[in-house]
């Protein structure tokens, strides 16, 4: 996992077929559409983000209005309601139903994309840039930084991950941006790990010792020749990670501790309608398959990445 | 509200010995204040009696300085005769002893644990039918039948409580046979239950206001205007409609109206968003502003949904006035502690059950005299008549008394009262005597489970302490009711006052003088034998506010109930 595809080793693996010499990102994507599993993630996330982009235009109602302003008869914990199914046409259409507090639990699970595809962004995203610059430093520095920045790490692996980020948000005050926070510092370690692990493993290399001597600087070093060359795991791991994270921050916002009422999301939708699940399962239904979906979706394409961007698995 | 809860407990029995010497003393030799004084057992071969009296000079506390009470004196006759001297005439005086509170403690049990503390608290000597057996934190209570109780044997012979918070858990563990009885199913599975032949359904008569708080020192509430557009601004029979069950009804009094002469004056102000909205601008807010709406998510009778109810005011505040409230759920404890010392900046929801039915256990608690300082500074055109009515005895007077109370209430909005909350509890169909008490006090000794020897209940909350006079929450005082025991108790799934460790209780002409005739034979689950002595010490403890018992939970110790009661406390502790 930690093998760097520097572009030398990238006319080998395209050895029949194209003519065209290749590029680590052209090769990448060739294989990744041979990759049955990362097509099919692909298309999930595709159609999610699709989705989140085009939420106003999608939903039918807004995810916050009570219906019983804007509709005669609304009753809440209605089971969904489609004509095409059979659904008689006097009655207003609630694709997915009617939730506890009367509102359109379709509306509430588009919106709620957007909000879980931003969280699982925006915290891998912090956490790879915190732990990348932390792994890289610690790797290329060796030393006393390195035993600081990884005993550090270590702590923060011994604690089960769930567990810390809720001490984390108890401590910060529940919200989502908190709830989000809490989790891509969770995240940390993993990266900063991986990094410092391929770090360690390419400055050893002809070619970063090459650079070096022809005069290149410590930073120079680090920057151009060291971190490009050790991004492919990352890229897989922070793939993986999306799907975690968007998990995990259902996770908190069904404890209440993530997303607060009325925001729809996923987690906080499964969590205010369990005490309904006997007598209206729509409600937990919907957004959940939605959540199992989106979690697919990213953990498909990240097997898929691994597969593709593993220079030993190169077909 | 802060005061040293602590107190040496060396401290707290040479006190104690102190005022019993004193109470021996007066006319006697001054000899037996050097012997301890024997345990108030009361037997053929006993010491003479020595009566307790409190205060221990025998005056009234009536009109001293500083002292604002109902309680005059309290004095043990003989071992078996106790008389309450009151300030002022008290009606609802019968159905005040029976609350769960004033449950009757051995004296020497609590000088024994300086009043207080883990072990008080967690292993509470009464005189009922049931007594504790073992306390399993976070897990369950279990209760087990006290061979010498003055009374008939329960139907069961075991009790255990366990709880959760969530009405669903709730509902399988009694289907699946797990439990007995639950308290408060959820509002959609009531159908589910009356549909079920195994399952029995009984609705809770609805005794309870649930109520949208609002401090007066905190902005914006310090404005009448904004007080008044929140109060127009809600669509309260909507949230009734869709999200209580049946038997609840919108709330056009704080007091709801099967307490006799709690509906006095105009009804609550309709619903009309427009006129709110005007109220809100010529305030000084045509944008709306920002605020919070705090609540803890616990079920209660008169909160069947917290979290879906606070959604739905979220939105109206939003829809109809603009004000964007951002909810904040808090720990229940918390929560209760922080609205009590009137520290919530924002809305917040809270609701009162009854604990006897009278006016003044609505009026009174909230906006009487004894009252916290929940909704901030009180209004004297408020508490004046309460205080007036409380003295009242004819039922006219105090009906009109109650009536002006109402109206100031209405004119000054403390707060919004929003519904009268019907909830229920569901048994096993072959639980014989299974009820729902109005009060929320079951009586578990009146039931019986079928062929099995424990009865299971379910509630919705863990007890925090079993020291019920320094407890205010209804989890707590059930399982209190079920192992201690007042002078009068409350008819088994009703509100009247039945003599209980008190044969019968005797009122002067003008009701101010009470005269109670104690039960023979009662024993304590210690083995001790409870007489007039234990009951003066049981009152005189959460009475003055400087007794050396006056302890109670380490992180609470507010003896709230005295002051609801009774008003006031002797020596109160300076605000």
């Amino acid at each position: 996992m930690t093998m760097p595809t520097d572009k030398r080793a990238a006319p080998a693996a395209v050895q029949s077929g194209s003519a065209r010499p290749a590029s680590l990102w052209g090769d990448t994507l060739g294989n990744i559409l041979h990759q049955r599993n990362a097509i099919v993630g692909l298309t999930i996330i595709g159609f999610f983000i699709v989705v989140a982009v085009l939420a106003e235009q999608i939903a039918t109602f807004d995810p916050t209005t009570v219906l019983l302003d804007v509709e005669k008869g609304a009753k809440k914990l209605a089971a969904p309601c489609i004509h095409a199914l059979g659904c008689a046409a006097e009655r207003p259409e609630h694709y997915f139903g009617i939730d506890q507090n009367i509102r359109d639990v379709f509306s509430r699970v588009v919106f709620g994309t957007r909000v879980s595809l931003q969280i699982g962004l925006v915290t891998v995203g912090f956490a790879i840039v915190l732990g990348t610059t932390i792994g890289a430093v610690s790797g290329f520095l060796g030393g006393a930084v390195d035993n600081l920045f990884m005993r550090v790490m270590d702590v923060l692996l011994a604690f089960p991950a769930l567990l810390l980020s809720i001490a984390i948000v108890v401590v910060l005050g529940t919200s989502l941006i908190n709830a989000q926070l809490a989790i891509g510092i969770v995240a940390i370690p993993i990266y900063a790990r991986i990094m410092r692990a391929s770090v360690l493993s390419i400055r050893e290399r002809d070619f970063v010792t090459a650079s070096r001597a022809l005069g290149e600087s410590s930073t120079g070093l680090l920057v151009r020749r060291i971190l490009p060359n050790a991004l492919t795991p990352l890229i897989v791991q922070g793939t993986l990670g999306i799907a975690g994270a968007v998990l995990d921050v259902a996770a908190l916002s069904f404890l209440g501790l993530g997303a607060q009422p009325p925001l729809a999301e996923w987690g906080s939708m499964i969590g205010q309608a369990r005490n309904s699940m006997f007598s209206a399962p729509h409600l937990v239904l919907f957004p959940g398959i939605a959540l199992a979906l989106t979690v697919l979706g990213f953990n498909l394409l990240g097997d898929g990445l691994r597969d593709a961007l593993d220079p030993r698995l190169n077909r | 509200m802060t005061r040293t809860k602590t107190r040496s407990p060396i401290l707290a029995l040479l006190a104690t010995m102190a005022i019993i010497a004193a109470a021996c003393g007066g006319a006697a030799t001054p000899a037996p204040s050097a012997e301890p004084t024997p345990a108030p057992t009361v037997g053929p071969t006993a010491v003479p009696f020595a009566g307790l009296q409190y205060p221990e000079d025998g005056n009234s506390a009536c009109g001293t300085e500083g002292y604002e009470g109902q309680m005059g004196l309290i004095k043990a006759i003989d071992a078996t005769t106790v008389e309450f001297t009151l300030c002022a005439p008290d009606a609802a005086f019968l159905s005040k002893i029976a609350f769960a509170s004033l449950g009757i403690q051995d004296g020497d049990y609590l000088a024994s644990t300086g009043g207080g503390g883990d072990t008080l608290i967690r292993n509470p000597v009464g005189t009922g039918a049931y007594k504790l057996k073992a306390w399993t934190s976070g897990s369950e209570i279990a209760l087990e039948a006290y061979a010498d109780y003055w009374g008939e044997q329960p139907g069961t012979p075991n009790v255990v409580f366990r709880w959760s918070g969530e009405a669903a858990q709730r509902l399988v563990e009694l289907q699946s046979g797990n439990v007995d009885g639950i308290d408060n199913p959820g509002t959609d599975d009531f159908a589910t239950i009356a549909a079920d032949p195994s399952l029995a359904l009984y609705p809770r008569v609805a005794l309870s206001t649930m109520y949208l708080g609002m401090n007066n020192t905190k902005a914006p509430w310090d404005n009448e205007k904004v007080r008044k557009a929140i109060a127009l601004g809600i669509d309260r029979q909507r949230i009734v409609d869709n999200f209580y069950p049946a038997g609840s009804s919108v709330a056009d009094y704080f007091t709801p109206c099967e307490i006799p002469g709690g509906c006095g004056g105009d009804p609550w102000y309709d619903f009309d968003p427009a006129a709110a909205k005007a109220l809100l601008t010529e305030a000084g807010f045509p944008d709306g502003f920002a605020t919070k709406l705090h609540l803890r998510d616990v079920v209660r009778g008169y909160l069947p949904a917290p979290v879906v109810v606070a959604q739905d005011i979220q939105a109206q505040l939003k829809a109809n006035l603009n004000i964007t409230a951002e909810i904040d759920v808090q720990d229940a404890s918390t929560y209760l502690g922080a609205a009590s010392r009137g520290e919530l900046p924002g809305l917040f929801i809270l609701g009162w059950g009854a604990d006897y039915p009278d006016v003044t256990n609505f009026l009174d608690v909230f906006f009487g005299v004894g009252s916290g300082i929940r909704f901030g500074d009180k209004w004297e055109d408020i508490m004046g008549p309460l205080t007036e009515g409380g003295a009242t005895s004819d039922p006219a007077a105090r009906a009109a008394l109650y009536t002006t109370a109402n109206n100031a209430i209405r004119e000054h909005i403390p707060m919004v009262p929003m519904a009268h909350g019907g909830s229920g509890t569901a048994y096993r169909a072959d639980v014989t005597g299974a009820h729902s008490s109005p009060l929320g006090n079951e009586q578990f000794s009146a039931m019986k489970a079928g062929d099995r020897d424990t009865l299971v209940w379910m509630q919705n909350g863990e007890p925090g302490g079993l020291y019920c006079p320094d407890e205010t929450d209804g989890e707590s005082l059930r399982v209190c009711t079920q192992i201690n025991e007042s002078l009068y108790a409350y008819e088994v799934g009703g509100t009247a006052p039945i003599p209980s460790l008190a044969t019968g209780c005797e009122a002067n002409a003008d009701s101010t003088v009470w005269t109670c005739t104690l039960r023979e034979g009662v024993t304590f689950h210690n083995g001790a034998v409870m007489d007039a002595n234990d009951v003066v010490t049981t009152y005189a403890v959460m009475w003055d506010a400087a007794h050396p018992l006056h302890v109670g939970r380490a992180d609470q110790g507010l003896f709230e109930y005295w002051t609801y009661l009774f008003a006031a406390f002797l020596n109160p502790p300076a605000a």
